[in-house]
């Protein structure tokens, strides 16, 4: 109500100073040296997935790409990156990992963080049962090792890329959930949203309008810190079998790497790409996702 | 510490044990509706061979009825037979058991040790060189899977020079003495526990550091050089015992890491403890073993969280004062 | 000749550095404490009263720059290597620091941390905890209590305690009762004064609150802006001050226990100024009532009275007939 009569100017006013803290993010990433490289890199990767097609065909990926191939040849001017144990061509391989590892690692991390941002959002606004309720079940998720959790889960549920996503973010919410809280907590402390509430606004209202706000930066940043683990916990789940080898991510073809004996065949090309891969991207994630944070929270600066 | 402290804490843990034995019933009972229908060599059962199997993993009756007769088992200790080998699953586990306990309790012990002091170290010389190195190699190390770092050591020590085994437990066929066996299952340990130890490092000391950094500006630091202590003295003495309980709470919340590190170290070096057991059951899809060693995780991991307050409580005087 | 003086400050200057840049807090100050004298040190927050007491031990952080010289018992502290700091700290000059709360370590036993020093020094003198705490008005059963069982004012008294463990030349007294209420307050203070009298030891006390000064105090010294800008005899001073800073501190004695009055003298409009944006001239023109056109160029330096031999005061009014006399 009071919303509608007043909407013109400060609604301009806050576009005006969203866009001033927009600016002043973007001037201090660029002074963050390890922050923005790694969001450099992060790019240089999200190029690679997007473009993944025109770069390698997808039919490289099926098992009878390799028919007439040699078996775990080395690097070739044919096979820049060398063939796997049935004779595919591991940059393809590589190329198109990119995309599977980036998307479970972002899809679960959304999920994640709604999962998170929702139990944070709704534990810190309201008080009493609910409330002691939620912190239970947050809990619950902190304790219980996440990694055979999610192995349980993935084997009731099924093995494919999407339920592996599901799977990871609905195990790894519970920090995201603990942080939401906190600063909820802390921002009803500053009392502004009590004066939204006596002024008559609704439950709904204040949530979105005056919580989220306030909360925002701390879930980007958190989100950007999730992502990492999740292509983590992804390329775990995918060396221990799960996930599907014509489609392989990077932690797949760790698999087939480490059951193919390539280890003992000194076939480097096969095991050495996608672990660098792995390490690179989650480096950069973690680089990006604290300067994030230090930039978001001043307390944290020298860090 | 009073026993009100540590009674609140034990019931919190039998709570939260007991909440993982409810939430495995969910999974293994409800979300997944026939479990049945995962066993490999349903096919080749007969009729009567199909239901003395249904009647024996508890499947029959309604939910409650299975929901009783899972806890009574449960408590037993009962958790069937394994798809795979058709032993009793308790049995599988507790052959197993011992490789894994020696493997993650030689490395939580060096990872939280090392990890601690490197972080303590970082934290108090901020921006030294030290500090920068470590710090970098922390992060790459946090930034790699143990798994693939397992298989690095492999190729270069293992597979190169031939100075360390390549998996297992210990030398097959070879007929020791006690103290030959003893080394050579030693021998088989140093990569396993060397990968996981490295694997959980950089998360250990990340957090030591962090925990430093926020202790270096307390007042009780000035008192103690105001007294004429060496640097060194002022760490060691009052800045690290500080930094350490806040440490303590979240080194506990990631034991359940170092956990879910030993299922892929352990397949990386066949090493034939749990966390193999984890892998082969994933292949197969053992239902039971899988439910088991889920239940057996989980009570570990809230058995070290439970040590980690207790310990939290004996660090801290405000806790261990309180009534 | 025997040299007397237990501290001898000349021209001491302490920049700290922080990320807006270089943060003068003290801008050449020269003090001198007899044997057994206790000099008054008074002012507002933020003039540099705690820098000026920590740099006398080389307390302030590593990067921060000081300059002139402090001679202590006859030593310069600023020329010394890190090994004979070590031993001259605590041992010639032990500090009773500002914020009782926070200078004890959590989770040390306080008979540990009394103990710690007196090891570290125990070359002087061999007292034990247990007198210490005697001295302090502690039983000794408290030695086993941890800083949180402690209140306030037991804490400020095993801070004592610690302070007179390795029997010092000179106390430094950073503000010793801010953070206790009233009662409390004047035992500590009392306290401070039956141990000094006893041991015939020497001290710096520092305060906002000129009131506390007038009772244990052979001189006084006010500080403004990093600087002393009066400095005679306690009693002297206390009666009739002649910088117009001093006399508006001293009109307005802050009522004890009030946390405002610390903060804003009454009967002084405006704040202390920001170290890093002095004004020019003399600091204290703009809150200044009887400041002249001059003031707001030329920096007056502290220099003796015609009236009195003690005194030195920094204003350009100091040998007007009219304010000498009151
Ligand atoms: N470590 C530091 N780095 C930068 N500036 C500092 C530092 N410590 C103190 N300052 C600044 O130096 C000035 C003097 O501080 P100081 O603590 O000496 O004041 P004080 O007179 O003791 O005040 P109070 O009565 O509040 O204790 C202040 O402006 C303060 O902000
Ligand atoms: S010199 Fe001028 S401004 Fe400074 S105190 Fe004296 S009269 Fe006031
Ligand atoms: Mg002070």
């Amino acid at each position: 109500m009071s919303d509608s009569v007043a909407s013109i100017s400060p609604r301009g006013m806050t576009w005006a100073r969203r866009k001033r803290a927009l600016a002043r993010v973007w001037r201090e990433l660029r002074n963050d040296r390890s922050g923005f490289s790694g969001l450099l890199i992060l790019l240089g990767f999200g190029l690679v997935a997007l473009c993944a097609p025109l770069i390698a065909d997808r039919s490289l990926l099926l098992a009878a790409a390799g028919r007439n191939n040699p078996d775990l040849a080395g690097p070739s001017a044919k096979f820049l990156l060398g063939t796997d144990d049935i004779g595919r061509d591991i940059l393809a391989q590589l190329v198109w990992g990119s995309r599977v590892s980036l998307f479970i690692g972002i899809f679960a991390t959304v999920v994640a963080v709604l999962i998170g941002s929702l139990v944070g959002l709704v534990a810190g606004y309201v008080k009493g049962k609910v409330a002691t309720v939620l912190l239970a079940i947050d809990n619950f998720f902190l304790v219980v090792p996440f990694l055979p959790l999610a192995i349980v889960l993935a084997v009731i549920l099924g093995r494919s890329p999407v339920t592996l996503a599901l799977v990871i973010g609905f195990t790894s919410w519970a920090g995201s959930a603990r942080l939401v809280r906190a600063q909820v907590l802390s921002l009803s402390e500053r009392g502004y949203v009590e004066r939204a509430r006596a002024l008559g606004a609704n439950s709904r209202h204040v949530i979105l309008r005056h919580i989220l706000p306030g909360v925002a930066p701390l879930i980007i940043a958190n989100a950007t810190l999730i992502v990492p683990g999740a292509i983590l916990t992804e390329s775990t789940l995918s060396f221990l079998g799960f996930g599907d080898r014509l489609s392989p991510s990077w932690g797949k073809l760790l698999d087939g790497a480490q059951s193919s004996g390539s280890i003992t065949l000194n076939a480097w090309w096969y095991y050495l790409p996608p672990g660098l891969c792995i390490i690179t991207v989650v480096l950069a994630f973690t680089l990006f996702g604290r300067a994030l944070e230090r930039i978001f929270d001043p307390r944290l600066a020298g860090r | 510490m009073s026993n009100r402290y540590v009674i609140k804490k034990i019931i919190g843990a039998l709570l939260t044990l007991f909440a993982v034995v409810v939430f495995n019933f969910f999974l293994f009972r409800i979300v997944d509706r026939d479990p049945l229908s995962k066993y490999r060599g349903r096919s080749k059962l007969s009729l009567e061979q199909r239901e003395a199997m249904i009647r024996r993993m508890g499947l029959s009756g309604s939910k409650w009825d299975q929901f009783v007769v899972y806890i009574k088992s449960t408590l037993r200790l009962d958790f069937g037979r394994s798809f795979d080998s058709t032993r009793p699953v308790l049995r599988e586990i507790a052959d197993r058991l011992p490789a894994t306990l020696i493997l993650v309790g030689i490395s939580t012990a060096l990872t939280i040790g090392i990890g601690l002091y490197i972080g303590a170290k970082a934290g108090w010389a901020r921006g030294s060189r030290f500090d920068r190195v470590s710090t970098s190699g922390t992060m790459v190390l946090y930034a790699t899977p143990e798994f693939f770092f397992g298989m690095l050591l492999l190729a270069i020590v293992a597979g190169r020079t031939g100075w360390f085994p390549t998996g297992g437990l210990r030398d097959i066929g070879a007929n020791y003495g006690f103290v030959d066996s003893l080394l050579d299952r030693a021998h088989h340990l140093v990569l396993p526990s060397l990968t996981l130890t490295l694997g959980y490092l950089g998360s250990y000391s990340l957090i030591m550091r962090t925990s430093m950094l926020e202790t270096l500006g307390e007042d009780y630091l000035t008192t103690a050089r105001a007294k004429g202590l060496k640097e060194s003295d002022v760490m060691t003495h009052h800045a690290v015992p500080n930094a350490l309980l806040p440490s303590v709470s979240v080194i506990a919340i990631s034991f359940g890491f170092v956990i879910g590190g030993a299922i892929t170290t352990e397949t990386v070096f066949s090493y034939p403890g749990l966390g193999l057991a984890t892998a082969d059951a994933i292949r197969n899809t053992d239902l039971p073993m899988l439910q088991a060693l889920f239940l057996v995780a989980s009570a570990a991991v809230i058995f070290l969280n439970l040590v980690a307050d207790l310990t939290y409580g004996l660090l801290d005087p405000r806790i261990r004062h309180s009534t | 000749m025997i040299d007397s003086t237990v501290l001898k400050v000349r021209d001491l200057y302490v920049t700290y550095q922080s990320s807006f840049g270089p943060v003068p807090a003290v801008r050449g100050v020269d003090l001198d404490i007899a044997l057994g004298e206790t000099l008054g040190l008074a002012g507002e927050s933020g003039c540099g009263k705690s820098t000026l007491a920590m740099a006398l031990l080389r307390l302030v952080p590593p990067t921060t720059q000081i300059s002139g010289s402090i001679l202590l018992d006859g030593q310069n502290v600023l020329t010394m290597k890190p090994g004979q700091l070590r031993l001259v700290r605590w041992a010639q000059a032990s500090i009773v620091f500002q914020g009782a709360q926070h200078v004890l370590n959590p989770v040390q036993r306080i008979g540990a941390q009394i103990d710690e020093a007196i090891q570290l020094h125990h070359g002087s003198t061999s007292s034990t905890v247990r007198e210490m705490l005697a001295l302090v008005g502690l039983s000794d059963t408290r030695a086993d209590d941890y800083p949180h069982e402690l209140s306030g004012g037991q804490k400020q008294r095993v801070m004592i305690a610690m302070a007179l463990s390795c029997n010092p030349l000179l106390i430094i007294a950073d503000e010793p009762t801010t953070a206790l209420d009233v009662m409390v307050q004047a035992q500590i203070l009392q306290l401070l004064d039956n141990i000094k009298r006893e041991r015939g030891l020497s001290m710096l006390f520092i305060t906002h609150d000129l009131s506390v000064l007038s009772h244990n105090t052979d001189r006084v010294a006010v500080m403004y802006a990093g600087r002393i800008v009066e400095v005679g005899p306690a009693e002297e001073l206390l009666r009739g001050s002649i910088h117009p800073y001093s006399r508006a501190l001293a009109e307005s004695f802050p009522i004890i226990g009030d946390p405002k009055s610390r903060h804003q003298p009454k009967g002084l409009a405006g704040d202390p100024p920001d170290p890093n944006l002095l004004p020019s001239g003399c600091p204290f023109h703009p809150r200044c009532n009887v400041a002249i056109d001059s003031c707001k160029s030329i920096d007056i330096k502290l220099s003796a009275v015609a009236k009195s031999v003690d005194r030195q005061v920094a204003c350009v009014h100091a040998n007007d007939e009219s304010r000498s006399v009151k």
